[in-house]
């Protein structure tokens, strides 16, 4: 529609200078040479998490109150949200922006809420074409190996997994224990991955009772068998009874099969294993726990909550020690003697290396010795295809399995592995993140497509990707002017005096209202939230609100308009913008 | 929507402001919170250009041009008409620049207010005469660069202070605000609507045609103007009760607001030193009226 | 209702009769006493206006612009330099298109202070738009007045009534006071075509542009020549109603005279008594008087002075540099005619000096026994 208003004549004009019409007939567009673009970046806490979540929109979600929603969002990506919510080490809380305002954002408190949800299970599936038909095999039942599954089996394909234990779940079933990850919340979201129709086989070992020439029916194998045995402590008298590697210690008490703990327990090892085993043997009725740990808490890889944990449970942490013989009496263990480190050099693994105090020796007394040093893969069953590297099995960013340059393939099967057999990564989202990469990769390759286009190994893939720039937004991208310093809301704990007389859960979650203050706190970075302050400050009224839509009525989808005839490309709304949501690009890249 | 805003808009896109002028954000608030039955009269300014040419208008309420020194006056009569034809709760808003403020029209605003005429007056300033190439007002703030106080001689005399002149008058109600803080502005103008009598208003409105500033930073300069006691934001009622109406969250040092702009660049530290020591003596007198006037304000 | 009241009581019952609704004013002597008057009835009831009493004359025109842009009806008054300080809005009001009327008392221009009558404050605003009529007497201020509502609401434009300082302002004379129900008859409230109207929004005044002033400016030319025949309609009706008449002009035993006077103002009444005295002697002088003078009423002074040898045009004003503004007026409307008078340009009068029976007898002497103006500008009494 024209507003111009062009006179022939004078008796076309008005008696006297009025106007009679709007402004809206000059389109100031023309003088711009810059014009603003809403383009979403990345959130930190996206690009952090392993399991590639899209936090940001779930958490806006919540903000609306739309928690269902929100759990839906989780569940296309990671269908073990209770799990995570659980046990997951939260990089997303270490990379968030709103640390520097008053605490990060308790994602993790967050992902358990909506998980805990008391609603109906049923997990989306995947709207898919001409699915081929074509059934996949899964070689271990842990978080990468279901993880798969379940994109597998969403998508329309037929999926077996096979289980070298009696009992699903992996890592998650016989590694952690019931006080952090309780049974009934790790067999419901079991059971609603199984429920979408896969075929689980418990018992079948690979390499054992089943092998690569078993499974020529199906046409893609992935392997997801992680990383089942101990490292040893490699000191004298380490076999005499009452030394029960970490993971062992684990699998027992978690089977609920019978176990003594001596009154004195020494754990060795800095990780979650040695955290778990420690409290574990704590509500097993030991006296004294102690970790011996050879670096400082600095180092220590386990969770940070984890840690302080075990310490208020009355668990002891001695740092830069470490045992270098195991004394024994009668074929076991009475005590350790150990040595105490200092710290050097950074190692490999970045960390500083510990050195020994030379004649720093000394002996304690314990009943019960349990290395927990970290685990390897038992990678037999592969012999000669299939090449391993620095103990795991060598893959490419699509999830293949790397062929031994000696072996001649037999396997008529795509072979894919992930999870920690694969990666280096070791942590329950990263499994999940894996096995949903090789989903990914499986479905590609069952339809005949090139495997091309994988992003590195530690980048984190989505099924429902966003079309975001990859910029990741950090804080100093963040407007401060519109936010305040607000404290996080840290969840419920039962008192450790309380918890360690069982394995009931020990953090409580979060309530509604919890839920709702902390997602209010999100910046939502580099993601419109429709926080109306563009709207707001544009002084040619040239920003207009697309109708309808809280921000998870479809997430990415832009909630407001520019309108370029008019827009001078001033730049305070990019300037303004909270989140950095709003770019400002050259106007001739964008005339034609 | 997290804005306690109104959705209407009262003013339309294709007007002639400089990108990133303040002015046409702190008249599509006021006319917000004013609504739909107001009657604007626009004094010679840049909002004179910037309501567009004849025959077309940029604002959706009736707009009266007037003469450069009739701010005050026009309104008197605009009232009077207005209610004379029996519109006796049309608003009546005179939008006038710190030239049409403080200099050539104060002698017909001090007059009008005197009466206690029934308008709203609001004076968008940017602190210069803009409209005709960045000449001095009496607003230009010490030290400021304009064409007519070049940098070999910056302007030598302190901000005239157009609050106090207002209060003097013990008019029932006079306040400060910015563009950066439209709630509070809207808030302002709301409150002003509702009273019978002369109503003025101080609006600080960055311009970075006349300050050599980003357009992009017109809001952050607002704000940081209000965040380092620059301009307070504050309401004056009959002359006599002082309140602030938004506190710093932290008193920032005056330089970070001036080295965001053009015309302070020529300022040595020790004028700087100046600027920022005015700046706390004059908000520190603030500070007391408001709390002589009963605002709890911590010690 | 017959009163014997001063000129600017005269106009205040004008103004009150024609239902002003918003006046605006400013003292100066020697108009104080319309306002005050006015200012009387707007406190008491007897005239439903609001009186704004603004701090300056260029706020007075100001305010009476904006109440008549708002859609009322509105007055003020004004004097020598009160209506030089109003000069810029005065442009603004007749550009506007309102349909203001102000009274202003012819008074000098200082420096020095000079309070008494001279026509020049209203002569030098000729180019503003607005028009000017001049009264002989209090009878024709008041009834100029309701008049000029009339003419100004029908042409759009503003309208300035002209009366001498003291000899109309200050004397008192009889004058008839008409009922106001007559009144309304006549002139019917104010309703606006053009107006501030937030349920027909519009901007007015603002930027036009050098693709359309021209037309906006032709059109108050238009106006402007309307403005005449409306004069005439008017007045006529206005006589039909009240039994006084009123024309552009006034031809006074002009039909066979050989010198015509020009004159406006009180001097006409002066005047008259002189023809009288002139033609009972036998001289055949004929008298006209101006009472529009905008729109100069080309056709009726050209009609008026046809075929007449020597016209003697009394300027009771000055523009310094050329000479007496009627005079100059009159001669540029003969111009081109095909019997041009020779015309005779008197100054006289200035800064309230008396003009009596024997100024005027003086000035026909003159030009009785000249064939020519001796000069461009023919000074009376001056001291020499």
């Amino acid at each position: 529609m024209s507003y111009e208003i062009v006179f022939k004549t004078e008796a076309d004009m008005p008696l006297l200078p009025m106007s009679l019409g709007s402004t809206l007939y000059n389109k100031t567009g023309s003088w711009r040479y810059v014009r603003p673009i809403y383009r979403d970046k990345t959130s930190p806490c996206n690009h952090a998490c392993p399991a590639g979540e899209d936090i940001v929109t779930y958490l806006a979600m919540v903000t609306e109150g739309q928690y269902e929603q929100a759990r839906q969002t989780i569940l296309q990506e990671n269908p073990f949200p209770g799990v995570c919510g659980r046990v997951c080490a939260h990089p997303c809380e270490s990379e968030c922006n709103r640390a520097q305002l008053g605490g990060a954002i308790a994602i993790h408190s967050m992902e358990r809420f909506l998980a805990d949800l008391p609603a109906p299970r049923a997990l989306p599936r995947l709207e898919q074409r001409d699915v081929p038909d074509a059934r996949v095999a899964v070689i271990g039942s842990g978080p990468a190996g279901l993880s798969c599954a379940y994109q597998l089996v969403r998508s329309g394909y037929e999926v077996t997994v096979f289980e070298a234990l009696p009992a699903v779940g992996g890592m998650l079933r016989v590694g952690i224990p019931s006080y952090r990850l309780p049974r009934d919340v790790l067999n419901a979201e079991i059971e609603g991955i199984v429920s979408l129709g896969i075929e689980i086989r418990t018992g079948m070992r690979f390499g054992e009772d089943l092998g690569f020439e078993d499974l020529t029916d199906y046409r893609a194998v992935f392997l997801a068998v992680g990383q089942q045995r101990s490292l040893r402590l490699n000191v004298p008298g380490e076999d005499a009874s009452g030394v029960t590697p970490g993971v062992q210690f684990l699998r027992q008490v978690n089977l609920g099969q019978e176990i003594t703990v001596g009154p004195t327990v020494a754990v060795i090892g800095g990780g979650n294993t040695a955290m778990d085993a420690a409290r574990s043997a704590l509500r097993l009725g030991a006296s004294d726990v102690a970790v011996l740990y050879r670096r400082s808490r600095h180092e220590m890889p386990a969770i940070p909550d984890e840690v302080e944990e075990a310490e208020q449970e009355g668990i002891r942490l001695e740092f830069l020690t470490a045992p270098v013989e195991v004394l024994t009496e009668n074929g076991r263990v009475r005590g350790l003697r150990c040595v105490r480190m200092r710290l050097g050099a950074p190692d490999e693994s970045g960390r500083r290396r510990p050195e020994v105090i030379p004649g720093s020796d000394y002996t304690v007394d314990v009943d019960m010795v349990i290395p927990a040093l970290g685990q390897e893969a038992d990678l037999s069953f592969l012999g000669d295809r299939g090449q391993v590297e620095r103990g795991r099995i060598a893959i490419n960013e699509a999830g293949v399995m790397s062929r031994s340059p000696s072996g001649a393939d037999r396997s008529p099967q795509g072979v894919f592995a992930g999870g920690d057999a694969a990666t280096g990564f070791g942590t329950v989202a990263h499994a999940i993140g894996s096995g949903k990469r090789a989903a990914l990769a499986i479905d590609r390759y069952l339809r005949g497509q090139a495997l091309e286009g994988f992003p590195p190994l530690t980048a984190h893939l989505r099924v429902a990707p966003r079309d975001v720039d990859p910029t990741v937004v950090r804080f100093e991208d963040i407007n401060l002017a519109y936010f305040a310093e607000e404290p996080r809301t840290v969840q419920r704990q039962r008192p450790a005096a309380e918890r360690i007389k069982g394995f009931g859960e020990v953090n409580l979650g979060y309530s509604e209202g919890d839920a709702l203050k902390e997602a209010e706190r999100c910046f939502s970075c580099g993601v419109c939230n429709q926080c109306d302050t563009c709207w707001l400050f544009c002084p040619d009224v040239c920003i207009h609100r697309l109708d309808s839509g809280a921000p998870s009525a479809a997430p990415g989808r832009q909630a407001y308009e520019v309108d370029y005839d008019y827009c001078k490309g001033c730049g305070v709304c990019a300037e303004e913008c909270p989140r950095a949501a709003i770019v400002m690009e050259e106007e001739l890249k964008w005339r034609k | 929507m997290s804005y306690d805003v109104p959705d209407q808009e009262l003013m339309t896109p294709g007007h002639v402001a400089c990108p990133g002028c303040g002015a046409p954000m702190a008249v599509r608030y006021a006319l917000k919170a004013l609504g739909e039955d107001t009657v604007l009269i626009v004094v010679a300014s840049c909002w004179s250009i910037i309501a567009g040419p004849f025959p077309y208008s940029a604002v959706k309420v009736p707009l009266l041009h007037s003469l450069f020194a009739t701010g005050g006056s026009v309104a008197s009569g605009v009232k009077a008409g207005l209610e004379a034809r029996g519109l006796t709760d049309t608003t009546v808003m005179t939008l006038a620049g710190d030239g049409g403020t403080f200099d050539i029209g104060i002698q017909a605003l001090s007059a009008a207010v005197e009466r206690n005429e029934d308008f709203i007056y609001v004076c968008y300033d940017n602190e210069a005469y803009m409209n005709t190439g960045i000449q001095r007002s009496s607003a230009t703030p010490w030290g400021a660069w304009t064409t007519t106080t070049p940098v070999a001689h910056p302007k030598s005399q302190p901000k005239k202070d157009m609050v106090a002149i207002m209060a003097a008058h013990r008019i029932p109600y006079t306040a400060t605000a910015t563009v950066a803080y439209p709630e509070d502005l809207m808030r302002k103008v709301k409150k002003a609507k509702d009273i019978r009598g002369s109503k003025f208003l101080h609006v600080l409105s960055p311009c970075p045609s006349g300050w050599k500033s980003e357009p992009g930073q017109t809001v952050y300069l607002s704000r940081l103007a209000v965040e380092t006691c620059v301009f307070p934001l504050y309401e004056v009622e009959h002359g006599e009760e002082y309140r602030i109406t938004v506190w710093p969250r932290q008193k920032e040092p005056a330089e970070k607001y001036l080295r965001l702009q053009g015309r302070f660049a020529h300022l040595e530290p020790q004028e700087i030193r100046r600027i920022q020591d005015n700046v706390d003596r004059e908000w520190d007198k603030l500070v007391v009226k408001a709390r002589a006037s009963g605002q709890m304000i911590p010690q | 209702m017959e009163k014997v009241i001063m000129g600017n009581h005269a106009v205040s019952y004008g103004v009150q009769l024609a239902r002003a609704q918003v006046i605006a004013a400013y003292p100066i002597t020697p108009q104080t006493q319309i306002v005050e008057i006015l200012s009387e009835f707007c406190a008491d009831g007897r005239l439903d206006a609001k009186f704004i009493k603004v701090e300056s004359e260029h706020s007075v025109m100001a305010a009476v612009v904006g109440a008549s842009m708002a859609g009322a009806r509105a007055f003020t008054a004004t004097s020598s330099h009160g209506l030089a300080l109003m000069h810029e809005v005065l442009h603004w009001a007749a550009g506007g298109r309102l349909p203001i009327v102000m009274a202003n008392v012819n008074r000098a221009m200082g420096p020095g202070w000079n309070v008494w009558t001279e026509q020049t404050d209203s002569l030098a605003q000729r180019d503003t738009g607005w028009m000017q009529f001049y009264c002989e007497t209090n009878q024709e201020a008041l009834d100029t007045v309701i008049q000029a509502f009339k003419i100004a609401e029908a042409v759009l434009l503003p309208v300035m009534i002209v009366l001498d300082a003291f000899v109309l302002s200050h004397t008192m004379e009889p004058v008839d006071i008409p009922d106001q129900a007559v009144v309304d008859g006549f002139l019917p409230l104010y309703e606006p075509e053009f107006k501030l109207d937030p349920g027909d929004p519009h901007a007015f005044y603002g930027l036009v542009t050098p693709d359309h002033y021209m037309e906006l400016r032709y059109k108050m030319h238009q106006a402007m020549r309307d403005a005449v025949q409306a004069t005439q309609r008017i007045g006529a009706q206005f006589g039909d109603v009240f039994g006084r008449p009123y024309d552009v002009v006034e031809k006074y035993r002009i039909e066979d005279a050989d010198i015509v006077l020009v004159t406006s103002g009180s001097i006409t009444s002066t005047a008259r008594v002189v023809v009288d005295a002139w033609r009972a002697n036998g001289h055949k002088v004929g008298l006209l008087k101006m009472r529009l003078f905008r729109p100069f009423p080309f056709e009726a002074v050209r009609e008026a002075l046809a075929g007449t040898r020597k016209v003697a045009v009394i300027d009771r004003n000055i523009s310094q540099g050329h000479g007496g503004i009627f005079a100059a007026e009159v001669k540029s409307a003969l111009y081109g005619a095909s019997q041009q008078p020779v015309l005779f340009p008197f100054i006289i009068g200035l800064g309230g000096r008396d003009v009596t029976p024997e100024s005027i007898h003086s000035i026909l002497n003159h030009t009785q026994s000249h064939d020519m103006p001796a000069e461009e500008s023919i000074w009376m009494e001056v001291k020499k």
